[in-house]
């Protein structure tokens, strides 16, 4: 194709080569020696910039290996993505149920019921020496007249209770309390209790518990998943990388015969797989909003049904960084254990 | 440079590929290796460059034995030494250009620096004119240049061919001879493993010469 070659012809069609033959000349004449001791000796920061320009030139190359093979390198991307998407989406859900775990916070109280004995003016006195408390959010008087009202509106019993002649409920005040943990409001209890006038303390949180437990399982069986669909990313990039190196063998054995150390042979392979995990994070963050909006309709018609608002859970910025930056790692340390796997086998000819 | 001691490399236990070699090179001499093919000219080249380790005795480069090596220092060992294969071992994807860089890039030269170096490495070997083409579009003669560019883009002190020669008519063979000669008078050591026999003869260096695996013959030492 291009006229074959006298090795001088085409000499001063290059502007560049007077100059560069000229430079070059000088330091050819140095003895051989110090070359080599020189070139040993250079200096930690240009070491360091030669590092980075490495890493600079490795990131964009495995890009662009990436960019030429669209599908194939597409779909490597849609397997990890939809390894992340499962243990993403449990993880959300959890994550809603702790919102709903916060509401039943709110509405976790306690019951003061005072003594049959106590008249108004007293129940209030000791109404404020409940608010009085630290531990004490607010409070709520119920008194033995409406306690009565309530048991019978809910009950439906107002002939029943009609026939009694003295209303048997004591009064009572509701409490909300600063902090729901089980333990202090145990301890909140007991305090109350010994207030003068005072019967007795309910708290109720058995339900509450049994919720938080139920989160707790929750919560592990998406760490079990996440580990298990995070091995799944490991597996897919490894075997992703693997037959990549073994495209590339040849170049490998030529640069290790010239002296290129493991890192640098590693370092395009950890950037290709460091690529395809942040590619199947962002294709699991597109699947995670499309199945948030192809879920979102017969949800919150669900949710009106029972007269409630409820709309699903997203992703948000913090949620997707960690998305991105676990699926970034993940990819990475599985082209890492593929490559190291693959050098020992690779020995230049 | 070189220094041989006693040494015997045997493959698999039986196959004794070089046995009770004794020489030494000097710095700054050209040493042409000969034999047969399968004496042992390949193999004693690897022992040079660490692919593969004696079996017995020992194999000293620039007063270190190389066998002591860790495999992490092997790398630098390797930028030392510049080696010209029989089959170029260049890659066919990247340009003449970016196949002579490649020692460069390993060593992470600056960029300006690797670009006045492979040209210059290039030019000496006359093709600086093809500094953009693929390897394919490329003579046999051609790529053979430009694996000797690589192999000495790098400054090394040490030079090492194997059957650099091999596939070339003799005219072509006469000129890489001479390029080799270019460089043993700047102060590289060379050594070139050749069995062109009619060729090694008229340039009066330094002879090797291996059968089975012994060295047999020392011819015109200094």
């Amino acid at each position: 194709m291009k006229p074959s070659t006298t090795p001088r012809r085409p000499r001063g069609a290059a502007p560049k080569t007077p100059k560069t033959k000229s430079k070059a000349t000088p330091s050819r004449q140095e003895p051989p020696k110090r070359r080599g001791a020189n070139s040993q000796q250079a200096r930690f920061s240009s070491r360091l910039r030669a590092w980075g320009r490495h890493h600079r030139a490795m990131s964009w190359d495995s890009f662009y290996r990436l960019v030429r093979h669209p599908v194939g390198n597409l779909l490597t991307m849609l397997a990890i993505a939809i390894a992340l998407v499962l243990p993403a989406a449990l993880w959300l859900t959890l994550d809603s149920a702790r919102l709903l775990d916060a509401e039943l916070d709110e509405s976790a109280t306690l019951t003061v019921y005072l003594q049959p004995a106590v008249d108004p003016a007293q129940a209030e006195r000791i109404e404020q020496a409940v608010s009085a408390e630290q531990a004490v959010l607010d409070t709520r008087m119920i008194s033995a007249e409406q306690g009565m009202a309530e048991f019978q509106r809910s009950l439906g019993l107002d002939d029943a209770l009609a026939g009694l002649d003295d209303n048997p409920l004591p009064a009572s005040i509701v409490v909300r309390p600063q902090d729901v943990e089980p333990a202090a409001m145990q301890q909140l209890a007991s305090t109350l209790e010994a207030l003068a006038g005072v019967d007795e303390v309910r708290v109720d949180l058995a339900w509450v518990e049994r919720l938080r437990h139920l989160a707790a399982l929750g919560r592990r069986v998406a760490l079990a998943l996440g580990v298990l669909f995070g091995l799944g990313v490991l597996l897919v990039v490894g075997n992703t990388i693997r037959l990549a190196v073994e495209s590339r063998r040849r170049e490998i054995e030529v640069v290790m015969l010239i002296g290129a150390t493991h890192a640098f042979v590693r370092r395009p392979f950890l950037y290709s797989g460091a690529w395809y995990g942040l590619g199947g994070g962002f294709l699991a963050l597109g699947l995670l909003g499309l199945g948030n909006h192809w879920l979102s309709l017969p949800v919150a018609a669900l949710a009106a049904s029972y007269g409630a608002s409820f709309s699903l859970p997203q992703l948000d910025m913090t949620g997707a960084t960690i998305l991105l930056s676990c699926s970034t790692l993940l990819g990475w340390l599985g082209a890492w254990l593929a490559v190291t796997r693959h050098l020992t086998s690779i020995r230049p000819r | 440079m070189i220094a041989f001691e006693h040494v015997g490399k045997r493959y698999g236990g039986r196959f004794e590929a070089l046995a009770h070699l004794d020489f030494r090179v000097e710095r700054g001499e050209m040493v042409f290796l000969t034999g047969h093919s399968g004496a042992g000219k390949s193999s004693l080249l690897r022992l040079i460059m660490r692919l593969e380790k004696p079996s017995r005795g020992r194999v000293m480069v620039a007063g270190h034995d190389i066998a002591q090596l860790h495999a992490s220092q092997v790398p630098f060992y390797r930028r030392q030494i510049g080696v010209v294969f029989q089959d170029h071992q260049l890659l066919f994807d990247r340009s003449v250009f970016h196949n002579v860089s490649l020692p460069l890039e390993i060593q992470g030269i600056e960029p300006r620096e690797t670009a006045r170096r492979v040209r210059a490495a290039l030019d000496k070997v006359g093709l600086l004119h093809r500094e953009k083409a693929l390897p394919v579009e490329l003579s046999g003669g051609e790529q053979q240049r430009v694996g000797i560019a690589r192999a000495v883009v790098n400054k090394p002190s040490l030079l090492l061919a194997d059957e650099p020669t091999g596939n070339l008519d003799p005219q072509l063979s006469a000129d890489i001879m001479a390029l080799f000669e270019d460089f043993n008078r700047i102060g590289t050591t060379v050594m070139i493993a050749s069995h062109d026999l009619a060729l090694i003869a008229r340039l009066r260096h330094r002879i090797l010469r291996l059968r089975e695996g012994r060295l047999v013959a020392d011819e015109g030492a200094v």
